[in-house]
């Protein structure tokens, strides 16, 4: 009789899945120390975050996908809720601005009173997408503070997926917006000018991610900042032309013009309003008139782009110089 | 093999973490550009050396607060240490914590995608290795329900499962499979050897120091964020058992009187308790001690022990046999045979003549238990693995009593008898 010797310890483990394969020699890692961030990382860590960004797409995707999922599974009108927002916002500032406050345009004639809310409509919808990064993305570190403290992913993907989600949501505004000029005739449908579309898009949520980054990683050490964040949204969004029009404003006003166009909102709205309208003109009784030129456009967007650079690297560059405390703070 | 590339290499390793009064104490410092100092620090490490190669096992011991959670998170990566330097070589996967990151409104199946990815694997090996998480989670049919809908145990297991899955090269481990039930601690017992088998460098952390002792070569013990002993780990955790042992008696000075102590420990004072002071295998009959031995060899085992109050807290002796994979093989204990210990120190010996364990190495704990044989007062792992040799190919665990021989006369069975059947 032959006996087979069985190996004394047999793990079941082992047999249920994972091959045994050779380990390959690994390198050793860089070392990880306490010394303080150089600035030549801080730089190389801006300039690499597409990179960053390429090597985790799995992981950017798959957190957007859930993230609007999340808001709208299990809701009995689901995937409508993004359709329905910016037109019930509509309905309501559109209702205030022009019904209810009659005085603000006193010269508005009625046959322009829709292309007023159109006019209005085209910049709520991009500064919807800029507040709701906002509010929802300070705090956003700081939420998924289990997640930074138990594993180690890299947390500028977190402010980048409010971002992302709220472009996404826009993006639903905007095709409603698109929808109604096409199926109305308050305002003509968007011409050529709307090929800026991809490049507004991409300045814009790099405009607000630098912000977002910046006011995540604040609200980590000053836990104030959200409720500063709320209010500042709020008055942020009167001072950029979102319901009314740069060309009439009061001469008191006017005066002012070049400081509030100093404000990157302003650029990013009226380039949105550029790009979807062309160039149309509400004509008020005497005067003044809502004017959007698509050859303003490029200037718009040249100011957005500036602008954009510059938060985006001072927002990732404090980032990078806080992220080490991360999670002993959160 | 080790001494080209380590695996894990650590150099005066520390971790303060900063404690701020009031939030204002921080605004102030930010704005000083650090000439405020708004915080006090808290050293929950200081100074640790470490050198693994590859395939080495490290178990992390010590009290609550020692810092063994620290550094298992300064070295997955998640905080960043104060002093020091480390690096790690190839693919480092952490468990810190089972299920962080659960979505709990998505199905299994959609957060299997989304640990993973959290984990940094690409969406097409976790949708490759899918089945095989699903498979070893056991979660059926639930893998499409949302996880609000599992049971804690089932949420473990598909966290485990996930994590499993990952091949790194350095596994951290927190204490995260001491919860759930036996058969799925086994489970992940097992896919922790199998890793381990695979030459890959694990660094774990338990309170069981018998886990420890199974799992790791080396053992770190920790004591107030400093090391305090580091080295093979049945060493360490023996000395630091023996440490803990010395100290309980001294509870009482560090709770005080606001806590009191369970009443058997207040009586005691500072008394030590029921105690092993040594044990060791001899040779039958002979004072020759002996940790290898051919299948069939006779061995004794001499205890040692002291018990301050035998009255008050009598006590009973036990011994097994196990093997690495934890299997106990054989093992006795004094009150299953109604012997007694008596008096205050003594020295017990249990005869074990012809062992019958085949081929295999062994571990033997010797226990201090209480007279119902449940509360351990003391665990002492002999220092050396009883080493059992055969020479015969016999298989399994012990030699069976048996005789062979052929009988013709007996004729086949003409009909299947069924048991049980009505």
């Amino acid at each position: 009789m032959s006996v087979e010797t069985e190996s004394p310890v047999l793990v079941e483990g082992a047999a249920a899945g994972v091959p045994a394969a050779p380990v390959p020699e690994a390198e050793p890692g860089p070392w990880v120390s306490a010394r303080p961030t150089r600035t030549v990382e801080i730089v190389r860590r801006v300039l690499r975050f597409p990179h960053v960004v390429h090597e985790h797409r799995d992981l950017v995707v798959t957190s957007l996908k859930r993230d609007l999922a999340a808001r709208f599974q299990g809701t009995v009108l689901s995937w409508a809720w993004p359709f329905l927002q910016p037109l019930f916002l509509f309905g309501v500032y559109y209702f205030i601005f022009t019904e209810l406050l009659a005085q603000r345009f006193p010269d508005l004639p009625d046959s322009q009173k829709a292309a007023m809310g159109v006019y209005m409509f085209s910049a709520l919808v991009p500064w919807q997408a800029l507040a709701e990064s906002l509010v929802r993305g300070t705090s956003v570190i700081v939420d998924n503070g289990n997640l930074i403290k138990k594993l180690a992913f890299p947390s500028e993907l977190l402010p980048l997926n409010v971002v992302l989600a709220s472009t996404t949501t826009m993006l639903c505004g905007v095709a409603m917006f698109v929808l109604a000029t096409l199926v109305t005739p308050v305002w003509s449908a968007p011409g050529l000018s709307v090929l800026w579309v991809p490049l507004l898009l991409v300045c814009q949520a790099l405009f607000i991610y630098g912000l977002v980054l910046f006011l995540s990683t604040l609200h980590v050490f000053l836990r104030d900042t959200q409720q500063l964040v709320a209010m500042f949204t709020t008055v942020w969004m009167f001072l950029t032309p979102v319901f009314w029009a740069p060309q009439a404003i009061g001469e008191k006003i006017r005066t002012w013009m070049p400081v509030l166009s100093a404000n990157p909102a302003y650029h990013m709205v009226q380039a949105w309003r550029g790009a979807l309208m062309g160039d149309l003109v509400v004509q008020f009784q005497n005067g003044p008139a809502a004017v959007v030129s698509a050859a303003d456009v490029p200037w718009h967007l040249a100011q957005l782009a500036l602008w954009a650079l510059v938060t985006y690297a001072l927002g990732y560059a404090f980032f990078v110089l806080s992220q080490r405390r991360f999670a002993d703070e959160v | 093999m080790a001494a080209k590339s380590l695996a894990l290499e650590a150099e005066g390793l520390g971790k303060a973490y900063r404690i701020y009064g009031r939030p204002i104490a921080r605004i102030a410092e930010g704005l000083s550009f650090g000439k405020y100092k708004g915080h006090r620090e808290f050293w929950a490490l200081r100074g640790i050396d470490l050198q693994l190669g590859r395939g080495a096992s490290l178990g992390l011991c010590g009290a609550n607060g020692a810092g063994k959670s620290t550094l298992l998170k300064v070295l997955s990566g998640t905080t960043a240490p104060t002093v020091g330097r480390y690096r790690v070589g190839g693919r480092v996967a952490s468990l810190l914590e089972l299920g962080a990151g659960f979505h709990m409104d998505f199905t299994g199946r959609a957060n299997i995608v989304m640990n993973g990815v959290m984990m940094g694997f690409s969406k097409r090996e976790l949708e490759r290795k899918t089945p095989e998480i699903i498979e070893f989670a056991e979660l059926g049919p639930y893998i499409d329900e949302p996880v609000r809908t599992y049971s804690s145990g089932m949420g473990l297991r598909l966290a485990f499962a996930i994590a499993a899955a990952v091949d790194p090269d350095v596994l951290i481990i927190d204490e995260v499979f001491a919860v759930g039930d036996m058969y799925f601690q086994k489970k992940c017992i097992d896919r922790i050897y199998a890793f381990k088998k695979r030459n890959k460098t694990i660094v774990f952390c338990s309170h069981s120091l018998y886990d420890l002792r199974q799992f790791c070569d080396l053992a770190l013990w920790l004591d107030h964020g400093e090391p305090k002993a580091l080295g093979d780990s049945v060493q360490v955790t023996n000395e630091y058992t023996a440490f803990q042992r010395q100290h309980i008696g001294s509870a009482e000075d560090l709770v005080g009187a606001k806590y009191p102590l369970s009443p058997l420990v207040a009586a005691r004072g500072r008394q030590a308790l029921p105690q092993i002071r040594d044990a060791r295998l001899y040779r039958m009959g002979t004072d020759e001690e002996c940790y290898e031995i051919d299948t069939g060899a006779s061995l004794e085992m001499r205890v040692w022990w002291e018990n301050p109050t035998p009255r008050e807290t009598p006590i009973h002796l036990g011994l097994a046999f196990m093997r690495a994979d934890m299997t106990t093989c054989g093992g006795s204990a004094t009150f299953l045979v109604g012997v007694k210990l008596q008096g205050s120190s003594g020295c017990t010996v249990i005869a074990m003549p012809d062992i019958a364990l085949l081929a295999g190495q062994f571990l033997v704990p010797v226990a201090l238990l209480d007279e119902t044989g449940v509360h351990r007062y003391h665990e002492y792992l002999l220092p050396e693995n009883l080493v059992v040799r055969n020479y015969t190919r016999e298989f399994g665990l012990f030699r069976m009593d048996y005789v062979w021989s052929q009988r013709d006369d007996l004729p086949i069975p003409t009909t299947t008898r069924m048991v049980n059947q009505k």
